[in-house]
């Protein structure tokens, strides 16, 4: 007690000087319009700013979460436009036609991208639902590559860029459909072989899938003609695609799902053994 | 002693009534930009005896600044202003001390301390409440422009009258 009489009686004066501002501040805040205006915006934009900050902090953290649910998303559209794909076909298509292609979307965990045989993995496997030789989208606008083995949490894909590699490829709008394939260990770029050169393509014309295999829907869009030539006593063009999407930086991948794709296997595969 | 307090209450009264009946109706408009205020009051605090104690000037100050607020509508604002000038008014009197030092009755006029010290030392406290008060009514330093101007301006004029009055009006105490 007596210290802190001691300490009034030595630091009073200034004691006295932050007690007398205090109340006049309160007072100019409480009775004047102007200074209560300025008052009350300047703690408003700053407790604005506090939490704008705070926000961005609590949306970094969760970025995962929104990516995956932006992924389900995306995966949701894509199904789509496979279906509208599917629905402006002559034949009317039945319910079970149109939901014959879904889409798991998955990240990618490891890849290579400068090897002449290329391969990457997902972090999806059986469990999810994905099985050897699915095929493995970034987008609806550009391929990835086929499942090649699946254990029960992950994924292993061989890339488009693979010596491997070969899917059944159209031009959009012409007729005749050939391979695609990866010659030039250019991961931007790939030939599209054997389109008879009696069909008439030009520079500029888009690449998509041509629907001719188990593994991707037709439509996807895979790139654009760069340029093709006709080699001497061939009877095709040799074709040179430029990806839409560029492989060495893919993060995301939609494995589609052919949902009757093991029964076409089956049947196509008794044919065969006749 | 009880000759100061009588003449510090009387002149406190002087200068209030002066303040709020003839110097609050003179304002000058300088081009629209900056206003000019006659503020005479803060010499109730400068001419107060040098060593009075710094509780008395705090308290004197918040007084005079509160009343002088009712009738300029603006509480608070004065007084804060003040209370401010108080509180520096002995940092400054410690700061141009002469070298002789102050004598225990001293009061700050020109009478006693000579021009060109009371001219420093109402210059520098004038200024500094002035400014104080255009910042406080301004009450944001977005306007720091108008702030300077205005401070400027009226402290020349307040400056003017103030030592006119002291030529005028020469007290003893």
């Amino acid at each position: 007690m007596y210290n802190v009489i001691q300490l009034i009686v030595k630091y009073g004066a200034h004691l006295l000087f932050v007690v007398l501002q205090v109340i006049c501040f309160s007072l100019i805040i409480n009775y004047n319009k102007a200074q209560k205006d300025i008052f009350v915006n300047s703690s408003n934009v700053f407790a604005g700013k506090v939490a704008d900050q705070q926000t961005k902090i609590v949306q970094f953290a969760n970025l995962k979460s929104q990516n995956d649910s932006l992924m389900r998303e995306n995966a949701n559209l894509i199904e789509n436009i496979i279906k509208i794909e599917y629905s402006s076909d002559n034949i009317p298509a039945s319910d079970s036609l149109l939901n014959q292609y879904r889409l798991i979307p998955s990240n990618i965990i490891n890849s290579t991208i400068n090897l002449s045989n290329n391969h990457f993995t997902l972090n999806k496997g059986s469990r999810h639902g994905i099985q050897p030789d699915m095929g493995v989208i970034a987008s609806h606008k550009g391929l990835l590559g086929v499942v090649r083995n699946v254990s029960e949490n992950f994924a292993h894909v061989i890339s488009l860029l693979h010596s491997q590699t070969k899917i059944s490829c159209a031009v959009k709008g012409r007729k005749g459909h050939g391979t695609l394939m990866w010659k030039n260990m250019d991961p931007l770029r790939m030939n599209l072989e054997s389109i008879p050169k009696h069909e008439f393509i030009a520079v500029g014309d888009t690449v998509i899938t041509s629907g001719y295999s188990t593994m991707f829907p037709k439509g996807l869009l895979v790139g654009k003609v760069e340029k093709f030539v006709i080699p001497p006593g061939s009877n095709s063009y040799s074709i040179t695609v430029k990806l839409f999407n560029d492989l060495t930086n893919a993060q995301y991948a939609y494995v589609i799902q052919n949902i009757f794709g093991s029964e076409q296997l089956l049947l196509e595969k008794e044919v065969g053994n006749e | 002693m009880n000759k100061t307090i009588s003449t510090n209450v009387i002149r406190a009264i002087i200068l209030f009534l002066a303040q709020i009946v003839v110097f609050k109706q003179i304002t000058f408009s300088l081009g629209g930009m900056a206003f000019i205020h006659f503020l005479i009051y803060p010499m109730v605090i400068l001419l107060m005896p040098i060593k009075t104690p710094r509780p008395v000037l705090l308290l004197t100050a918040f007084t005079f600044g509160l009343g002088l607020d009712m009738f300029y509508d603006s509480i608070g604002i004065h007084a804060a202003a003040l209370v401010f000038t108080a509180y520096f008014r002995n940092l400054v009197i410690a700061f141009i001390e002469p070298v002789e030092g102050y004598n225990m009755n001293d009061v700050p006029t020109i009478k006693n301390m000579g021009l060109g010290w009371f001219v420093t030392y109402t210059s520098i406290l004038l200024l500094f409440h002035i400014f104080v008060y255009f910042s406080i009514e301004a009450f944001s330093f977005v306007y720091i422009f108008e702030i300077f101007l205005n401070s400027i301006f009226s402290f020349i004029i307040s400056f003017i009258v103030i030592i006119i009055l002291q030529f005028l009006i020469r007290t003893k105490y």
